[in-house]
Protein backbone atom coordinates (compact mmCIF):
# COMPACT_ATOMS: atom_id res chain seq x y z
CA UNK A 1 0.00 0.00 0.00
CA UNK A 2 2.66 2.42 0.97
CA UNK A 3 4.80 1.61 -2.00
CA UNK A 4 2.10 2.91 -4.24
CA UNK A 5 1.85 6.16 -2.37
CA UNK A 6 5.45 6.76 -2.94
CA UNK A 7 5.56 6.04 -6.57
CA UNK A 8 4.07 9.47 -6.64
CA UNK A 9 7.33 10.65 -5.30
CA UNK A 10 9.37 10.30 -8.46
CA UNK A 11 6.87 11.97 -10.78
CA UNK A 12 6.47 14.95 -8.48
CA UNK A 13 9.71 16.48 -9.54
CA UNK A 14 9.18 15.69 -13.13
CA UNK A 15 6.05 17.75 -12.75
CA UNK A 16 8.38 20.63 -11.92
CA UNK A 17 9.83 20.38 -15.36
CA UNK A 18 6.38 20.01 -16.85
CA UNK A 19 5.45 23.24 -15.11
CA UNK A 20 8.45 25.02 -16.46
CA UNK A 21 7.12 24.29 -19.91
CA UNK A 22 4.58 27.15 -20.04
CA UNK A 23 7.37 29.63 -19.21
CA UNK A 24 9.62 28.30 -21.85
CA UNK A 25 6.93 28.21 -24.48
CA UNK A 26 6.90 31.99 -24.37
CA UNK A 27 10.51 32.10 -25.30
CA UNK A 28 10.69 32.46 -29.07
CA UNK A 29 14.32 31.40 -29.22
CA UNK A 30 13.35 27.83 -28.40
CA UNK A 31 13.18 25.74 -31.59
CA UNK A 32 10.13 23.63 -32.25
CA UNK A 33 11.73 20.26 -31.66
CA UNK A 34 12.75 21.17 -28.13
CA UNK A 35 9.20 22.06 -27.17
CA UNK A 36 7.85 18.97 -28.84
CA UNK A 37 10.32 16.86 -26.94
CA UNK A 38 9.30 18.42 -23.66
CA UNK A 39 5.63 18.06 -24.45
CA UNK A 40 6.14 14.39 -25.16
CA UNK A 41 7.97 13.97 -21.86
CA UNK A 42 5.18 15.70 -20.01
CA UNK A 43 2.55 13.49 -21.61
CA UNK A 44 4.41 10.39 -20.52
CA UNK A 45 4.74 11.61 -17.00
CA UNK A 46 1.08 12.52 -16.86
CA UNK A 47 0.10 9.06 -18.02
CA UNK A 48 2.22 7.54 -15.27
CA UNK A 49 0.57 9.77 -12.75
CA UNK A 50 -2.89 8.75 -13.86
CA UNK A 51 -1.90 5.12 -13.40
CA UNK A 52 -0.69 5.81 -9.87
CA UNK A 53 -3.79 7.81 -9.11
CA UNK A 54 -6.06 4.99 -10.19
CA UNK A 55 -4.21 2.70 -7.77
CA UNK A 56 -4.56 5.27 -5.03
CA UNK A 57 -8.28 5.72 -5.43
CA UNK A 58 -8.67 2.07 -4.55
CA UNK A 59 -7.39 2.78 -1.04
CA UNK A 60 -10.03 3.26 1.59
CA UNK A 61 -10.01 6.15 3.95
CA UNK A 62 -8.62 5.47 7.41
CA UNK A 63 -9.35 8.05 10.04
CA UNK A 64 -7.08 8.18 13.03
CA UNK A 65 -8.45 6.27 16.03
CA UNK A 66 -9.10 8.41 19.09
CA UNK A 67 -7.29 6.17 21.50
CA UNK A 68 -3.66 5.27 20.81
CA UNK A 69 -3.54 7.91 18.11
CA UNK A 70 0.15 8.34 18.64
CA UNK A 71 0.94 4.65 18.41
CA UNK A 72 -0.91 4.09 15.16
CA UNK A 73 0.49 7.26 13.69
CA UNK A 74 4.02 6.35 14.63
CA UNK A 75 3.59 2.92 13.06
CA UNK A 76 2.31 4.47 9.85
CA UNK A 77 5.19 6.93 9.90
CA UNK A 78 7.64 4.15 10.28
CA UNK A 79 6.20 2.29 7.29
CA UNK A 80 6.17 5.46 5.22
CA UNK A 81 9.75 6.31 6.11
CA UNK A 82 10.86 2.84 5.22
CA UNK A 83 9.12 3.04 1.87
CA UNK A 84 10.66 6.42 1.14
CA UNK A 85 14.04 5.11 2.12
CA UNK A 86 13.74 2.24 -0.35
CA UNK A 87 12.64 4.68 -3.04
CA UNK A 88 15.74 6.74 -2.49
CA UNK A 89 17.92 3.67 -2.62
CA UNK A 90 16.43 2.55 -5.91
CA UNK A 91 16.65 5.94 -7.54
CA UNK A 92 19.27 6.86 -10.03
CA UNK A 93 20.03 10.41 -11.01
CA UNK A 94 18.26 11.13 -14.27
CA UNK A 95 19.03 13.65 -16.94
CA UNK A 96 16.57 16.47 -17.25
CA UNK A 97 16.98 16.73 -20.96
CA UNK A 98 19.81 16.64 -23.50
CA UNK A 99 18.50 19.55 -25.47
CA UNK A 100 20.94 22.45 -25.14
CA UNK A 101 18.36 25.24 -25.25
CA UNK A 102 16.40 23.68 -22.46
CA UNK A 103 19.53 23.24 -20.42
CA UNK A 104 20.61 26.80 -21.09
CA UNK A 105 17.34 28.25 -19.93
CA UNK A 106 17.25 26.06 -16.88
CA UNK A 107 20.82 26.99 -16.05
CA UNK A 108 20.04 30.70 -16.36
CA UNK A 109 17.09 30.37 -14.05
CA UNK A 110 19.07 28.49 -11.45
CA UNK A 111 21.85 31.04 -11.53
CA UNK A 112 19.40 33.88 -11.14
CA UNK A 113 17.81 32.19 -8.15
CA UNK A 114 21.23 31.64 -6.67
CA UNK A 115 22.16 35.26 -7.20
CA UNK A 116 19.02 36.45 -5.46
CA UNK A 117 19.63 34.19 -2.50
CA UNK A 118 23.25 35.28 -2.22
CA UNK A 119 22.22 38.90 -2.32
CA UNK A 120 19.80 38.26 0.51
CA UNK A 121 22.51 36.55 2.50
CA UNK A 122 24.87 39.42 1.82
CA UNK A 123 22.44 42.06 2.99
CA UNK A 124 21.56 40.04 6.07
CA UNK A 125 25.20 39.60 6.98
CA UNK A 126 25.95 43.26 6.38
CA UNK A 127 23.13 44.45 8.58
CA UNK A 128 24.23 42.02 11.25
CA UNK A 129 27.75 43.37 10.99
CA UNK A 130 26.55 46.91 11.43
CA UNK A 131 24.49 45.97 14.42
CA UNK A 132 27.47 44.23 15.95
CA UNK A 133 29.63 47.28 15.33
CA UNK A 134 27.11 49.48 17.06
CA UNK A 135 26.90 47.09 19.96
CA UNK A 136 30.67 47.00 20.19
CA UNK A 137 30.89 50.78 20.26
CA UNK A 138 28.30 51.02 22.93
CA UNK A 139 29.95 48.40 25.05
CA UNK A 140 33.31 50.10 24.56
CA UNK A 141 31.90 53.41 25.73
CA UNK A 142 30.32 51.83 28.73
CA UNK A 143 33.55 50.08 29.53
CA UNK A 144 35.51 53.33 29.35
CA UNK A 145 33.05 55.05 31.63
CA UNK A 146 33.27 52.23 34.11
CA UNK A 147 37.07 52.36 34.07
CA UNK A 148 36.98 56.09 34.68
CA UNK A 149 34.54 55.66 37.52
CA UNK A 150 36.74 52.96 39.00
CA UNK A 151 39.81 55.19 38.84
CA UNK A 152 37.99 58.04 40.48
CA UNK A 153 36.81 55.79 43.24
CA UNK A 154 40.33 54.50 43.78
CA UNK A 155 41.70 58.01 44.07
CA UNK A 156 39.00 58.97 46.49
CA UNK A 157 39.76 55.92 48.56
CA UNK A 158 43.45 56.84 48.69
CA UNK A 159 42.74 60.37 49.76
CA UNK A 160 40.37 59.30 52.41
CA UNK A 161 42.87 56.81 53.77
CA UNK A 162 45.52 59.51 54.07
CA UNK A 163 43.18 61.87 55.74
CA UNK A 164 42.18 59.32 58.27
CA UNK A 165 45.78 58.63 59.27
CA UNK A 166 46.97 62.20 59.52
CA UNK A 167 43.77 63.22 61.08
CA UNK A 168 44.14 60.85 63.97
CA UNK A 169 47.77 61.84 64.48
CA UNK A 170 46.90 65.49 64.36
CA UNK A 171 44.12 64.97 66.75
CA UNK A 172 46.30 63.28 69.29
CA UNK A 173 48.95 65.93 68.91
CA UNK A 174 46.33 68.59 69.27
CA UNK A 175 44.97 66.96 72.35
CA UNK A 176 48.38 66.73 73.95
CA UNK A 177 49.08 70.35 73.19
CA UNK A 178 45.81 71.30 74.75
CA UNK A 179 46.59 69.32 77.83
CA UNK A 180 50.02 70.85 78.09
CA UNK A 181 48.70 74.37 77.79
CA UNK A 182 45.99 73.61 80.28
CA UNK A 183 48.51 72.36 82.74
CA UNK A 184 50.70 75.38 82.18
CA UNK A 185 47.75 77.63 82.85
CA UNK A 186 46.96 75.76 85.99
CA UNK A 187 50.54 75.96 87.14
CA UNK A 188 50.55 79.69 86.53
CA UNK A 189 47.35 80.07 88.46
CA UNK A 190 48.68 78.09 91.36
CA UNK A 191 51.91 80.03 91.44
CA UNK A 192 50.03 83.31 91.32
CA UNK A 193 47.73 82.21 94.09
CA UNK A 194 50.70 81.04 96.13
CA UNK A 195 52.50 84.30 95.55
CA UNK A 196 49.49 86.34 96.62
CA UNK A 197 48.97 84.21 99.71
CA UNK A 198 52.57 84.47 100.68
CA UNK A 199 52.66 88.21 100.08
CA UNK A 200 49.63 88.63 102.24
CA UNK A 201 50.55 86.44 105.19
CA UNK A 202 54.31 86.24 105.09
CA UNK A 203 55.56 89.68 104.19
CA UNK A 204 59.17 90.79 104.45
CA UNK A 205 60.04 91.88 107.90
CA UNK A 206 59.88 95.69 108.09
CA UNK A 207 62.95 97.65 108.73
CA UNK A 208 61.16 99.75 111.33
CA UNK A 209 60.19 96.74 113.41
CA UNK A 210 59.83 96.86 117.22
CA UNK A 211 62.63 96.17 119.64
CA UNK A 212 61.78 92.51 119.97
CA UNK A 213 62.14 91.91 116.31
CA UNK A 214 65.23 94.08 116.24
CA UNK A 215 66.89 91.80 118.66
CA UNK A 216 66.38 88.75 116.41
CA UNK A 217 67.42 90.49 113.28
CA UNK A 218 70.98 91.14 114.17
CA UNK A 219 71.94 92.36 110.82
CA UNK A 220 69.02 94.32 109.57
CA UNK A 221 71.05 95.88 106.84
CA UNK A 222 71.53 92.50 105.28
CA UNK A 223 69.23 91.59 102.57
CA UNK A 224 66.51 89.17 103.63
CA UNK A 225 64.62 87.36 100.95
CA UNK A 226 60.93 86.90 100.91
CA UNK A 227 59.18 83.67 101.86
CA UNK A 228 58.29 83.32 98.25
CA UNK A 229 61.91 83.42 97.26
CA UNK A 230 62.92 80.93 99.94
CA UNK A 231 60.32 78.51 98.78
CA UNK A 232 61.32 79.10 95.17
CA UNK A 233 64.98 78.32 95.88
CA UNK A 234 64.07 75.19 97.78
CA UNK A 235 61.59 74.07 95.09
CA UNK A 236 64.02 74.64 92.24
CA UNK A 237 66.75 72.79 94.08
CA UNK A 238 64.46 69.84 94.68
CA UNK A 239 63.12 69.74 91.19
CA UNK A 240 66.33 70.31 89.26
CA UNK A 241 68.58 68.06 91.30
CA UNK A 242 66.46 65.57 93.17
CA UNK A 243 69.57 63.72 94.34
CA UNK A 244 70.92 66.92 95.92
CA UNK A 245 67.89 68.67 97.37
CA UNK A 246 69.85 70.45 100.13
CA UNK A 247 70.29 74.13 100.20
CA UNK A 248 72.55 76.06 102.58
CA UNK A 249 70.40 78.09 104.88
CA UNK A 250 72.36 81.32 105.07
CA UNK A 251 71.43 84.49 106.85
CA UNK A 252 69.31 85.75 104.02
CA UNK A 253 66.69 83.28 105.14
CA UNK A 254 64.80 85.18 107.84
CA UNK A 255 65.03 82.84 110.89
CA UNK A 256 61.42 83.13 112.10
CA UNK A 257 60.17 81.98 108.70
CA UNK A 258 62.72 79.23 108.68
CA UNK A 259 61.57 78.08 112.08
CA UNK A 260 57.99 78.14 110.88
CA UNK A 261 58.78 76.01 107.86
CA UNK A 262 60.77 73.58 109.96
CA UNK A 263 58.06 73.26 112.56
CA UNK A 264 55.30 72.72 110.07
CA UNK A 265 57.30 70.00 108.36
CA UNK A 266 57.55 71.70 104.98
CA UNK A 267 61.30 71.89 105.25
CA UNK A 268 63.73 69.40 106.77
CA UNK A 269 67.21 69.79 108.12
CA UNK A 270 70.05 67.76 106.82
CA UNK A 271 70.66 64.97 109.39
CA UNK A 272 74.37 65.77 109.66
CA UNK A 273 74.60 69.41 108.84
CA UNK A 274 72.22 71.74 110.66
CA UNK A 275 72.69 74.49 108.11
CA UNK A 276 71.43 72.45 105.19
CA UNK A 277 67.75 72.30 104.56
CA UNK A 278 65.58 70.75 101.97
CA UNK A 279 61.99 70.82 100.89
CA UNK A 280 59.90 67.90 101.89
CA UNK A 281 59.11 65.79 98.87
CA UNK A 282 55.35 65.86 99.01
CA UNK A 283 55.02 64.50 95.54
CA UNK A 284 56.75 61.19 96.25
CA UNK B 1 -16.71 10.89 1.56
CA UNK B 2 -16.49 12.36 4.97
CA UNK B 3 -12.82 11.69 5.66
CA UNK B 4 -10.25 13.79 3.86
CA UNK B 5 -7.71 11.78 1.96
CA UNK B 6 -4.39 13.20 0.79
CA UNK B 7 -4.11 11.69 -2.68
CA UNK B 8 -7.71 11.32 -3.76
CA UNK B 9 -7.41 13.48 -6.87
CA UNK B 10 -4.87 14.38 -9.48
CA UNK B 11 -3.02 17.58 -8.74
CA UNK B 12 -3.65 20.67 -10.75
CA UNK B 13 -0.88 22.15 -12.83
CA UNK B 14 1.28 24.75 -11.17
CA UNK B 15 -0.90 25.16 -8.14
CA UNK B 16 -1.21 24.07 -4.53
CA UNK B 17 -4.08 24.10 -2.10
CA UNK B 18 -4.14 24.77 1.61
CA UNK B 19 -7.07 24.25 3.91
CA UNK B 20 -7.33 26.43 7.02
CA UNK B 21 -9.56 24.83 9.62
CA UNK B 22 -10.48 26.87 12.65
CA UNK B 23 -13.13 28.98 14.23
CA UNK B 24 -14.28 31.73 11.93
CA UNK B 25 -12.84 35.09 12.51
CA UNK B 26 -10.79 37.93 11.20
CA UNK B 27 -7.36 36.36 11.79
CA UNK B 28 -8.00 33.46 9.42
CA UNK B 29 -9.18 35.78 6.67
CA UNK B 30 -6.25 38.12 7.20
CA UNK B 31 -3.79 35.26 7.15
CA UNK B 32 -5.26 34.05 3.88
CA UNK B 33 -4.90 37.51 2.39
CA UNK B 34 -1.31 37.76 3.62
CA UNK B 35 -0.53 34.48 1.95
CA UNK B 36 -2.03 35.66 -1.31
CA UNK B 37 0.07 38.81 -1.18
CA UNK B 38 3.33 36.94 -0.91
CA UNK B 39 5.60 36.61 -3.89
CA UNK B 40 5.40 33.10 -5.30
CA UNK B 41 5.80 31.35 -8.60
CA UNK B 42 2.78 29.10 -8.46
CA UNK B 43 -0.94 29.52 -7.86
CA UNK B 44 -2.36 28.85 -4.47
CA UNK B 45 -5.89 28.07 -3.47
CA UNK B 46 -6.83 28.83 0.08
CA UNK B 47 -9.88 27.12 1.51
CA UNK B 48 -11.31 28.24 4.82
CA UNK B 49 -13.45 26.00 6.98
CA UNK B 50 -14.68 26.31 10.52
CA UNK B 51 -14.69 22.55 11.10
CA UNK B 52 -14.56 19.21 9.35
CA UNK B 53 -16.18 17.34 7.69
CA UNK B 54 -16.39 19.53 4.62
CA UNK B 55 -19.78 19.69 2.98
CA UNK B 56 -19.99 16.90 0.41
CA UNK B 57 -21.89 18.91 -2.22
CA UNK B 58 -18.83 20.76 -3.45
CA UNK B 59 -16.51 17.78 -3.23
CA UNK B 60 -16.02 17.40 -7.00
CA UNK B 61 -15.16 21.07 -7.39
CA UNK B 62 -12.54 21.05 -4.74
CA UNK B 63 -8.93 20.48 -5.77
CA UNK B 64 -6.60 18.09 -4.04
CA UNK B 65 -5.65 19.42 -0.64
CA UNK B 66 -1.91 19.57 -0.02
CA UNK B 67 -1.72 21.02 3.48
CA UNK B 68 -4.22 21.28 6.34
CA UNK B 69 -3.52 23.95 8.94
CA UNK B 70 -5.63 23.74 12.08
CA UNK B 71 -5.95 27.18 13.65
CA UNK B 72 -6.35 27.15 17.44
CA UNK B 73 -7.12 30.36 19.24
CA UNK B 74 -5.59 30.27 22.69
CA UNK B 75 -8.24 32.57 24.05
CA UNK B 76 -11.15 30.20 23.47
CA UNK B 77 -11.49 26.62 24.65
CA UNK B 78 -14.13 26.15 21.99
CA UNK B 79 -11.61 26.42 19.16
CA UNK B 80 -9.46 23.68 20.69
CA UNK B 81 -12.51 21.43 21.11
CA UNK B 82 -13.73 21.97 17.56
CA UNK B 83 -10.24 21.25 16.19
CA UNK B 84 -10.08 18.04 18.21
CA UNK B 85 -13.46 17.01 16.87
CA UNK B 86 -12.39 17.78 13.30
CA UNK B 87 -9.28 15.64 13.63
CA UNK B 88 -11.45 12.55 13.45
CA UNK B 89 -12.30 13.34 9.83
CA UNK B 90 -8.73 13.39 8.58
CA UNK B 91 -7.12 10.34 7.07
CA UNK B 92 -4.05 8.87 8.74
CA UNK B 93 -1.86 9.59 5.74
CA UNK B 94 -2.39 13.28 6.09
CA UNK B 95 -0.45 13.25 9.33
CA UNK B 96 2.71 12.21 7.54
CA UNK B 97 3.73 15.82 7.26
CA UNK B 98 0.71 17.39 5.59
CA UNK B 99 -0.87 18.71 8.76
CA UNK B 100 0.25 21.49 11.01
CA UNK B 101 -1.23 23.23 14.03
CA UNK B 102 -1.26 26.99 14.12
CA UNK B 103 -1.71 28.47 17.58
CA UNK B 104 -2.69 32.11 17.59
CA UNK B 105 -3.27 34.66 20.28
CA UNK B 106 -0.04 33.97 22.14
CA UNK B 107 0.57 37.65 22.50
CA UNK B 108 -1.90 37.92 25.36
CA UNK B 109 -0.67 35.51 27.96
CA UNK B 110 -3.10 36.68 30.62
CA UNK B 111 -6.11 35.90 28.42
CA UNK B 112 -5.08 32.29 27.98
CA UNK B 113 -7.81 29.82 28.57
CA UNK B 114 -6.21 26.90 26.82
CA UNK B 115 -3.39 25.11 28.58
CA UNK B 116 -0.03 24.93 26.85
CA UNK B 117 0.21 21.32 27.92
CA UNK B 118 -2.90 20.42 25.97
CA UNK B 119 -1.46 21.99 22.83
CA UNK B 120 1.93 20.31 23.18
CA UNK B 121 0.16 17.01 23.75
CA UNK B 122 -1.89 17.55 20.62
CA UNK B 123 1.23 18.16 18.60
CA UNK B 124 2.93 15.12 20.11
CA UNK B 125 0.00 12.77 19.67
CA UNK B 126 -0.50 13.65 16.03
CA UNK B 127 3.21 13.95 15.25
CA UNK B 128 2.70 17.30 13.60
CA UNK B 129 4.48 20.60 14.00
CA UNK B 130 2.95 23.30 16.18
CA UNK B 131 3.56 26.87 15.09
CA UNK B 132 2.95 29.61 17.61
CA UNK B 133 2.06 33.05 16.28
CA UNK B 134 0.07 36.16 16.98
CA UNK B 135 -2.07 36.74 13.95
CA UNK B 136 -3.26 40.12 15.08
CA UNK B 137 0.18 41.62 14.61
CA UNK B 138 1.01 42.51 11.04
CA UNK B 139 4.66 41.52 11.12
CA UNK B 140 4.07 38.12 12.66
CA UNK B 141 1.16 37.52 10.32
CA UNK B 142 3.36 38.11 7.30
CA UNK B 143 6.09 35.87 8.72
CA UNK B 144 3.60 33.09 9.43
CA UNK B 145 2.20 33.42 5.92
CA UNK B 146 5.71 33.00 4.53
CA UNK B 147 6.29 29.91 6.64
CA UNK B 148 3.01 28.36 5.61
CA UNK B 149 3.76 29.12 2.00
CA UNK B 150 7.09 27.34 2.23
CA UNK B 151 5.46 24.34 3.90
CA UNK B 152 2.80 24.31 1.21
CA UNK B 153 5.45 24.28 -1.48
CA UNK B 154 7.02 21.25 0.07
CA UNK B 155 3.77 19.44 0.74
CA UNK B 156 2.63 19.96 -2.87
CA UNK B 157 5.84 18.34 -4.07
CA UNK B 158 7.18 21.48 -5.68
CA UNK B 159 10.56 21.28 -3.99
CA UNK B 160 12.59 18.50 -5.57
CA UNK B 161 14.23 16.13 -3.15
CA UNK B 162 12.24 17.14 -0.08
CA UNK B 163 9.07 15.25 0.71
CA UNK B 164 6.45 16.30 3.23
CA UNK B 165 7.43 13.45 5.55
CA UNK B 166 11.08 14.38 5.45
CA UNK B 167 10.27 17.98 6.17
CA UNK B 168 8.06 17.09 9.11
CA UNK B 169 10.97 15.12 10.55
CA UNK B 170 13.14 18.21 10.32
CA UNK B 171 10.48 20.29 12.06
CA UNK B 172 10.20 17.80 14.88
CA UNK B 173 13.90 17.68 15.56
CA UNK B 174 14.16 21.42 15.66
CA UNK B 175 11.43 21.62 18.29
CA UNK B 176 13.80 19.90 20.68
CA UNK B 177 12.13 16.52 20.88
Amino acid sequence: MNQSIFENFAPSDSIENAEKLPEMMNDSVCPVDATEELLRECENIWKEMEKCQSKLTLLTAEPVPESDAKVSLLLTRMQALRAEYYQWQKRNPELISTNPEVLLLLGEEELQKLQKELEMVLSAVQSKNEKLKEDLEREQQWHDEQVQALNTFKEMEEEMKKEVVTDSEKRVFQELKNQVSELKEYKKKLLNALGEFLEEHFPLPEKNGNAKKKRFSEEPSEQVITMHEILEILLNQLMSTPHEPYVTADDSFWPPYLELLLRSGIVLRHPEDPNMIRLEAFHE
Amino acid sequence: MAVLRPFDKLPELNSATILLVGAEGGPQQQLAEAMLCEKKDFNINIHLASSLPLPPERDHLRPRIDLIAFVIDIKSKYSLKSVQASLAYVDVRFFLGKVCFLVTGVGRVNNCSVEMNAIWKLGEDYCSPVIFCELELEGIRVATAQRLLRMLQICAGRVPGVSALYFSLLMRNSAGD
